[in-house]
């Protein structure tokens, strides 16, 4: 495979990393892969992915009909594993609206290269992390008793619930990504309408690209409507996020029910959704061949952006402990000195190794400048991060006001199965997005390019 | 019943696999004649209602008076039955042996009539046989029989207090002369007979009055623990201690294993029987008794020291109880102590004589007559001594020297697996019967259903023995009571049936000589570790093992389930080298079994314990397989205590299945489960005023004069712990037995727990009791946190769970900081049900004012709102307020010593207002805020004031 932009190291701009970069190249480099055959390295990993996604069906499908049991929850941690995942995923699917939605409205222009594909990202994890709270019930199928529809029994939701806010934050989370993603699709659905060959490609990417010729009013408009709905997702993105941490500190249980954590929830999904990108970013820049568009400095912004969410997240961790000892509640405390030496401090302890100390290296520009080293500090983040949310729900649960009821949670197979099946079904998702539709913004490139002067 | 519940439980011979045409059509032909056939018509006439009966009206419940036994012992009952389905057991008020409150046993009555393992069907050599087959072979063995005066005939049953079949046994030996009567249950505390023997030559049956004793010395025994007498002992515990100005007894316990009577106790020591004998001793040799010198190290000796003072100034107000493991001399010793006290306690002829004063022989004895080929046909009713009896009788090979062994039984269980015949007896909710409870009260025991299979009561049976006839049973009970009744027999016998107890038929004490004290053994050397057997404080002695209830029902003070464990002191672990859930053998003179270990600090050291009732091999679905049978290694001589038991570890680890943790860290004990000395006892336990503490969030409603607003207020100085509400719980609101595999993984779903908090040292622990309803608290943490409204509060400060709204998010439960709320991860109800918990029969015990839960469902303690809602109907009716104190929840119905209170706050003269006063009254994690409508009274102790630390 012979990449269309030759990627140069010696290039002078930071953000596109070739000696030249026309509008056709860039194109050219983007469309190129999606119309060539697939190539072993993508069939490879749909091969692996699929029989994770099948995975995940069968334990959607056994839930469902063994009930929740076959779960490790219990009748004091009456969450578990779908809880976690649920905080996990949205967390993920943060950074793709923060990079699109904030960068956009900042002008940090780098985030040309990387944008479309975190907002996939985003739509997917958000929609599988849209699937664990439905999962998670007791009684799946009356999911939409949450919804307000008109009934005979004049029955509503009960509006104090944080579980109807998280209701309303991850409908309307989805349907923004949804939308937010499209709306910036909309010029390169054109480009790939007119350059496919095939005649149902072109109807379909036709049909999706509703017309675009890209006149200036379709520019304008198209413009006009993606900065509003920029400025409309940075408060929702935040907004998720602080819910879905009140559907924890809008409880009475200790370690739970704490002010910090909507903002530390907004910070943890952050550092969760960027090191999420860096995974994908580096899978999709060498299975594309993409080193130009997707640059070393490119990695190194957001490696710096991990950093300073680790030192956050830090900060967060030590208030939570400060607070619990200057409180002077002993269930606050109790449930502190639990966390370090209690049932899951083996777990809590590579959670702060993960999330806290690992990240530091990150200090150092070699760091940030080895692919290998930044790969494996963003898996260990992401593990960190699902560390952090089982830990949070585990460990309050299981060392609750009631020392006659302090239990573990007993992990069974099908606990293992919604760690890991989910991640088969996204890269399933992925794998699709990326043979489908572009993976890079072409158009948000091209406007790059010719900003730089490379053009 | 569908067809398929009637096959046999052993395969045919004509079920081989090979089935050709003929045979098919065959059995095809008898299929369909077995069908028509199945709903014969009942015996007795049934005409359908031309008047309707008074009281009848259909869907709503009545109540009948009955006895239900405990190793023979009757204790009076009133039983809910719904549509003529018996759904739920409570005790009668009038009966001296109940008081109006309940057992875990008496309540798990009920769905033991309805499992669906029970027999059913007369059994050959294994497989079912016609009823004509086994009336021909009993024609021929009475032909026999009849021949040799009964020579050979060997009738073999449990402890029999039943007046009809006592005078069924002596016209058995007016027929059969030659035939001889053993008596046997495996739950016999020899030795208090033995003792009597030795104190005053004969032996007499011991009925202690605690409500007139001041000062309580357990000796290894557990009166408040479960047993025949154990609710009328706690209802006498609970009386001694609820006046705070004088009157309020002091217990003193020195035990060798765990009791609950230890857990009660203000004093308790943990000690080897051997030094218990010598604590016997001592208090008599400080009474003035010339017995040898005990033997015993300093800190025994001051407890000791104490007891006698305290004994001897209470002269009149003290008494002594002896236990089972003891020896017939202690239990001797123990009388005269008594005597010399002029003790509250009555001796009383024995209550298993039969008119002409027959008494059963001995096991013992029975297996010597089998060994000498003595024994033509043996006849066991209701018994199950190829389980029970102790090893070194081995009464499996005795019994076969028998050749004709017929066996009845309520189960198919391993006795009947060694018989030639086995016949299915009616549960003693069907029958007929009498009993009498421990002080010789007789009650009626009358039917309250038809019995479900074609079975036979003891009666019939020995009817059919001695005359060869088919009596009802209900003629047999008549004729034994028509010469006590006087000229209006037949006002008595309904006077008898509803009132459920005979009035006057208590026995009248005797009045022996002085007794003697007899020659005590020497002080042997100090022995090594030796093992205490005790009845299971859920299965008994393995005749309930295949009840659900009982099986999931924690036990007191280990909250173990399913199984049975051995018990040993932290300090004996060590040179065994053994930790808590390795397992271990266990072996004594006579065999060997293999058994978790559980350390406890309650237990002695030096002492095992393990209880019996475990290790079933043919209980049934529920029952086999499970725990270790603690009868292996028993000796019919010293069936309580094994002096020489040895035990090694092997390299299994199987942790005791537990549902909670008892709670020893001091700083929650001091704030969960509070204490007070007795002195302390007027000092305010709980925090200031809830009503009163500042709070962001809005005041609680106020109280409208005619609204209701229900609480609870649990007395847990009164609380024993013995379980008897956690299973009325169970029965009265269809709670789902979930099974051992998911108690593992800590699902059991008990609305009603009781929490045990260790409030001594690291070396004596001393337990008390909290059972843990819902607090329906006013400011309920649950309520705001449901996305759904399924939980709700309603105006009467009811916290309600709608079940069919609920759709599952647990937050609930998640965020009640008392984890009170159960949920149907399963099933449970609803067609993943454990082992064969799903079968037809057991529906009809649910109480049809319940919901049964569907899975995926939170639920939770509803203060009996179907009962609340009963007493409304009724006081509507009536145009009145429903009265003080009239509704009674199910656990607080079933506590034997009353702790439970239920009532309305409005309503100024309600006994939870009257407790709400006291200054013991504490609101659990009242911090919180929460506001809960359940609150606590404060455990009180009453140390002697002379004690020093190291005896408490």
């Amino acid at each position: 495979m012979t990449a269309v932009l030759e990627p140069d190291e010696a290039a002078t701009a930071p953000w596109i990393s070739a000696y030249r970069a026309s509008d056709v190249e860039i194109t050219q480099a983007v469309t190129t892969p999606l119309f060539r055959n697939p190539g072993k390295v993508w069939w490879l990993a749909l091969l692996l992915s699929a029989p994770f996604m099948a995975w995940f069906v069968a334990a959607l499908g056994w839930v469902f009909y063994r009930a929740i049991g076959v779960w490790g929850v219990n009748s004091t941690i009456v969450w578990g594993v779908a809880i976690a995942d649920y905080v996990w995923w949205i967390g993920i699917g943060n950074a793709g609206t923060l990079i699109s939605a904030m960068l956009l409205l900042t002008r940090q222009r780098w985030r040309a290269s990387i944008n479309r594909f975190a907002e996939a990202m985003t739509l997917f994890a958000v929609a599988i992390a849209g699937l664990m709270p439905i999962v998670h019930l007791g009684r799946p199928i009356y999911a939409y008793w949450l919804a307000p529809y008109p009934n005979t029994m004049s029955l509503w939701p009960q509006w104090r619930s944080a579980l109807v806010w998280d209701f309303w934050a991850i409908i309307s989370y989805l349907l923004f990504s949804l939308l937010f993603w499209y709306v910036s699709l909309i010029p390169d659905l054109a480009t790939m309408r007119d350059r496919t060959k095939s005649r149902t490609g072109q109807l379909l990417y036709g049909a999706f690209a509703l017309g675009w010729c890209g006149s200036v009013r379709q520019w304008r408009a198209m413009k006009i409507l993606h900065t509003t709905m920029a400025a409309l997702g940075v408060p929702l993105v935040c907004s998720v996020h602080s819910i879905v941490g009140l559907d924890f500190a809008a409880s009475l249980m200790p370690g739970w029910q704490e002010s910090i954590f909507p903002p530390y929830f907004v910070v943890g999904a952050m550092y969760s959704g960027f090191a999420m990108v860096v995974v994908l970013a580096l899978a999709i820049r060498w299975g594309f061949d993409l080193q130009a568009i997707i640059t070393r400095e490119h990695l190194d912004v957001i490696a710096r952006v991990l950093l300073m969410s680790s030192i956050v997240m830090g900060y967060s961790y030590a208030s939570e402990w400060f607070m619990g000892w200057y409180g002077g509640a002993r269930s606050d405390r109790s449930l502190v000195a639990f966390e370090f030496a209690g049932t899951y401090a083996p777990l809590f302890w590579a959670l702060l190794g993960c999330n806290v100390v690992l990240p530091q290296a990150l200090w150092f520009p070699r760091v940030r400048g080895s692919l290998v080293a930044l790969f494996a500090i963003s898996v260990a983040i992401n593990v960190g991060m699902w560390l952090e949310r089982i830990l949070i729900v585990w460990n309050t649960l299981s060392h609750g006001y009631m020392p006659s009821l302090w239990r573990a949670f007993h992990f069974t197979i099908w606990d293992l199965a919604f760690v890991i099946a989910p991640l088969g079904f996204f890269a399933f998702l992925f794998l699709m997005f990326v043979r489908l539709i572009s993976a890079v913004s072409m158009f948000d490139m091209r406007e790059l390019a010719h900003r730089e002067d490379m053009a | 019943m569908p067809q398929v519940d009637e096959l046999p439980i052993k395969t045919a011979s004509f079920c081989s696999p090979r089935i050709d045409r003929r045979r098919a059509l065959s059995l095809l032909a008898a299929g369909i004649a077995g069908g028509l056939s199945a709903c014969s018509r009942p015996d007795e006439e049934i005409v359908p209602y031309v008047t309707m009966p008074d009281r009848l009206v259909p869907g709503e419940p009545m109540k009948f008076a009955t006895t239900l036994a405990l190793s023979g012992y009757g204790r009076g009952a009133l039983v809910t039955s719904v549509d003529g389905r018996p759904i739920k057991i409570e005790g009668n008020p009038k009966h001296p042996a109940s008081l109006g409150a309940t057992d875990i046993f008496m309540e798990a009555a009920v769905l033991s009539l309805y499992d669906p393992d029970r027999s059913r069907a007369v059994l050959h050599e294994g497989s079912i046989a016609a009823a004509e087959a086994f009336r021909r072979a009993l024609l021929e063995q009475n032909q026999l029989m009849k021949q040799r005066q009964g020579k050979g005939l060997r009738i073999l049953t449990g402890k029999v207090t039943s007046p009809t079949l006592l005078r069924q046994i002596d016209d058995l030996f007016a027929r059969f002369p030659e035939a001889s009567w053993h008596a046997y249950d495996p739950i016999d505390g020899a030795g208090a007979s033995a003792g009597t023997l030795f104190a005053y030559g004969r032996e007499l049956d011991l009925v202690p009055h605690l409500e007139r004793a001041n000062i309580v010395v357990a000796l290894d025994s557990d009166p408040i623990g479960h047993g025949p007498d154990q609710l009328r002992n706690a209802r006498a515990f609970a009386n001694g201690r609820k006046q705070p100005a004088g009157g309020f007894s002091r217990w003193y316990c020195v035990e060798s294993a765990p009791t609950l009577t230890g857990a009660k106790a203000d004093h308790r020591l943990a000690l080897q029987p051997a030094i218990i004998e010598e604590v016997a001793i001592a208090i008599a040799g400080a009474l003035g008794s010339r017995a040898r010198a005990p033997a015993m190290p300093e800190n025994v000796q001051r407890l000791v020291r104490q007891i006698s003072s305290d004994l001897s100034s209470a002269s009149g107000g003290s008494i002594v109880i002896a236990g089972r493991s003891l020896s017939a001399e202690t239990h001797a010793l123990v009388h005269w102590i008594n005597a010399r006290l002029k003790a509250p306690l009555d001796l009383i002829e024995r209550i298993d004589r039969t008119p002409s004063g027959r008494q059963g022989r001995t096991l013992a004895e029975l297996v010597r007559d089998l060994d000498d080929g003595q024994v033509d046909q043996l006849v066991i009713l209701g018994v199950n001594p190829a389980y029970d009896a102790p090893a070194d009788l081995d009464f499996a090979r005795a019994a076969r020297n028998a050749p004709f062994r017929l066996h009845m039984g309520c189960y198919a269980d391993e006795t009947a697996a060694i018989s030639n015949w086995h016949l299915p007896q009616t549960h003693p909710l069907e029958a007929w019967s009498d009993l009498r409870s421990p002080d010789g009260t007789a009650s009626l025991v009358q039917p309250l259903i038809r019995p479900l299979y074609h079975t036979r009561t003891d009666h019939e049976l020995l009817a059919l023995l001695a005359d060869g006839i088919d009596a009802s049973p209900r003629d047999l009970v008549r004729q034994t009571w028509q010469p006590n009744a006087g000229a209006d027999f037949e006002g008595w016998w309904t006077r008898a049936l509803h009132d459920g107890v005979i009035s006057g038929s208590a026995s009248p004490p005797v009045t022996p000589h002085e007794p003697k004290i007899p020659e005590l053994p020497r002080a042997g050397a100090p022995p090594g570790f030796s093992l205490v057997l005790q009845p299971d404080p859920a299965v008994w002695d393995g005749s309930f093992a295949n009840n659900a209830w009982l099986q999931e029902c924690p036990r007191p003070l280990t909250k173990q389930v399913w199984g049975n464990a051995l018990t040993i002191n932290p300090r004996d672990a060590e040179p065994f080298g053994v930790s808590g859930g390795d397992v271990v053998s266990i072996r004594s003179e006579h065999g060997t079994v293999e058994a978790p270990v559980v350390i406890d600090p309650a237990a002695a050291a030096g002492v095992g314990s393990l209880t019996l009732g475990y290790g079933r091999t043919r209980a049934g679905a529920i029952g086999d397989g499970i725990g270790a049978d603690a009868n292996r290694l028993r000796a019919v001589k010293t069936p309580w205590l094994l002096a020489a038991a040895s035990i090694s570890k092997t390299a299994r680890k199987q942790d005791p299945l537990t549902t909670q943790n008892i709670v020893r860290a001091a700083d929650y004990v001091a704030e969960l489960y509070p204490m007070r000395k007795l002195a302390e006892a007027a000092r305010p336990v709980g925090s200031p005023d809830p009503e009163n503490t500042s709070s962001l969030l809005p005041a609680a409603p106020p109280r409208s004069g005619d609204e209701y607003a229900w609480a609870m207020v649990i007395d847990t100085s009164l609380c024993i712990g013995c379980n008897a509400c956690v299973v009325a719980c169970q029965a009265e609101n269809n709670v789902p037995v979930v099974g051992p595999e998911e108690v593992a993984r800590g699902r059991d779903m008990h609305w009603l727990r009781v929490d045990v908090y260790d409030h001594g040292t690291a070396h004596s622990p001393a337990l008390g009791f909290q059972p843990v309803p819902c607090m329906h608290c006013e400011h309920a943490p649950c309520e705001p946190v449901c996305p759904v409204a399924a939980s709700v509060h309603d105006s009467e400060g009811l916290n309600a769970q709608v079940y069919n709204r609920c759709i599952g998010t647990r937050f609930c439960e998640a965020n009640c900081p008392y984890k009170v709320r159960r949920f149907n991860f399963r099933g449970y109800a609803d067609g993943q049900e454990y082992a064969n918990l799903g079968l037809e029969s057991y529906r009809a015990q649910k109480n049809p004012e319940v919901t049964v839960r569907a899975r995926g469902v939170m639920e939770k303690c509803t203060y009996c709102v179907q009962r609340i809602s009963g007493a409304r109907r009724a006081a509507e009716r009536e145009d009145r307020r429903i009265g003080t104190d009239e509704v009674r929840t199910a656990c607080q119905s079933a506590c034997p010593t009353n702790a439970i209170e239920f009532g309305d706050l409005n309503q100024s003269g309600s006994k939870v207002n009257r407790s709400r006063s006291d200054p013991r009254h504490y609101a659990l994690l009242a911090h919180l805020d929460t506001r809960p409508r359940t609150t606590y009274l404060a455990d009180v102790r009453n140390p002697s004031s002379r004690s020093d630390g190291d005896a408490e």
